[in-house]
């Protein structure tokens, strides 16, 4: 279990995360998304142990995490940009890891040579970008751990290799319990595999929910009337977004999906649709919400 | 065993109970049948595991399946679930096809009688399966 408590941390004058507090149950896979800068990876980085949180409290399993051996010997990070010691193979940073990590299987270690496949006689900065990416998870999963802490995990993997690394993560989470929480911008990737979403923006989260409860509770309605749209509907849907497209009205709304549309079947619609929003339009309405949006611009 | 449209705008969850539904009652989940493990289904569909114990937890609240401790999620025999939001729902979509139907200029009398024909075909598919 993953808890977050009131943390801030600033950079000099830059106040990186505000007050921001989270937690992600044992077995979960918690997905961390948000705009550009929003101080998800400084949050990851707090995760890990690496930073040190100016208020507030980062523990896991009840254990403050900064400087705490016992919980990093029991957790991986796999952060955006890669590290690897200069000029060791494959085997030689197996070997090193081997030595650091108790919880290190080598019976996995060989098993995953099999799925990355990747001669281990290779030294790891002379292998692709992808490559090295695998390296990363294949030491990962390597030893163990029962938490993941991943920073854009599949960028620059292939298609079949992020099916895979998600195929590995998911066995490791049913049949281990291991906690995952993982940053990403593919928030269609995300959707099929986090049960929890968390969005952060501009240091402070917005949201977080149950993916499932995030996407029942907003609707995405169009709807249309032989004659012109009824002004009291409009009043009434009190939407988040509405847009006329020539006949047809279209409302992002809150509330049961059953209200909503007895509401509107009130005025008698010609058409009448109620769709669910993708992981990607909530984002993009919540963080219109609050003044990051798309506008359409012309040059 | 099967697949879900990922892309679609539907909860995960909900399209697996949905699924799980359409082949419990097209019969191909036969009664007392196992249904796979959360971690089997899991890795075949690259689903976050509590999806589908949160699937498997809505078919067994509605009556589809039951579990066994220890031994899985089996299909339930007799169904005794409150079919009518869903009735409702099949009514409006009938509904739907009726009034578009008559908008496309079949008068009524032959939808009458091309409803009777799909009648008489379902009673006999039983017989001539």
């Amino acid at each position: 279990m993953i808890e977050v408590e009131r943390v801030s941390k600033q950079f000099g004058e830059l106040e990186a995360l505000h007050d921001v507090s989270l937690a992600v149950h044992q077995g979960s896979i918690y997905g961390l998304v948000g705009s550009n800068g929003a101080g998800k990876t400084t949050l990851l980085k707090l995760l890990a142990g690496i930073y040190k949180p100016d208020t507030g409290n980062i523990m896991i399993d009840a254990q403050s995490v900064f400087e705490n051996e016992a919980i990093k010997a029991r957790s991986v990070f796999i952060p955006d940009i890669l590290y690897f010691f200069h000029n060791y193979t494959i085997q030689d940073t197996a070997d090193f890891y081997a030595h650091i990590y108790p919880q290190w299987n080598h019976q996995r270690y060989l098993k995953l040579a099999g799925v990355f496949n990747i001669e281990v006689k290779r030294r790891i900065r002379t292998l692709s970008k992808g490559m090295q990416r695998q390296v990363a998870f294949w030491m990962g999963l390597s030893l163990m751990p029962d938490v993941m802490i991943l920073d854009e995990p599949l960028d620059g993997l292939d298609p079949v290799m992020r099916q895979k690394v998600k195929q590995l993560i998911i066995q490791d989470v049913a049949d281990r319990a291991m906690t995952v929480i993982i940053s990403s911008h593919n928030l269609r990737e995300l959707e099929n595999i986090c049960d929890y979403i968390g969005i952060l923006h501009q240091g402070k989260m917005l949201i977080q929910k149950d993916l499932d409860d995030l996407k029942a509770d907003v609707h995405k309605i169009q709807v249309a009337f032989s004659t012109e749209t009824p002004p009291a509907l409009i009043d009434e849907m009190q939407a988040l977004y509405h847009e006329q497209r020539g006949s047809i009205s279209i409302f992002i709304v809150r509330g049961s999906h059953s209200e909503i549309v007895s509401r509107i079947q009130a005025y008698a619609p010609a058409i009448l649709d109620v769709l669910p929003l993708t992981l990607e339009e909530i984002f993009i309405y919540e963080m219109g919400d609050n003044g990051y949006e798309i506008k359409n611009i012309l040059y | 065993m099967f697949e879900l449209d990922l892309r679609s705008r539907a909860p995960i969850y909900e399209q697996l109970v949905d699924k799980i539904i359409e082949l419990i009652i097209s019969d191909v989940l036969k009664p007392d049948q196992q249904l796979p493990s959360v971690r089997i289904l899991s890795s075949e569909l690259t689903l976050n595991p509590n999806t589908i114990q949160k699937a498997y937890r809505e078919l067994e609240y509605r009556g589809y399946i039951y579990s066994l401790p220890g031994k899985g999620s089996f299909v339930r025999p007799a169904l005794a679930e409150d079919n009518s939001a869903r009735l409702l729902n099949l009514e409006k979509e009938l509904n739907r096809i009726i009034t578009e139907m008559l908008y496309l200029g079949l008068r009524p009398d032959e939808i009458l009688a091309r409803a009777e024909d799909l009648l008489s075909a379902a009673k006999g598919g039983n017989i001539n399966d």
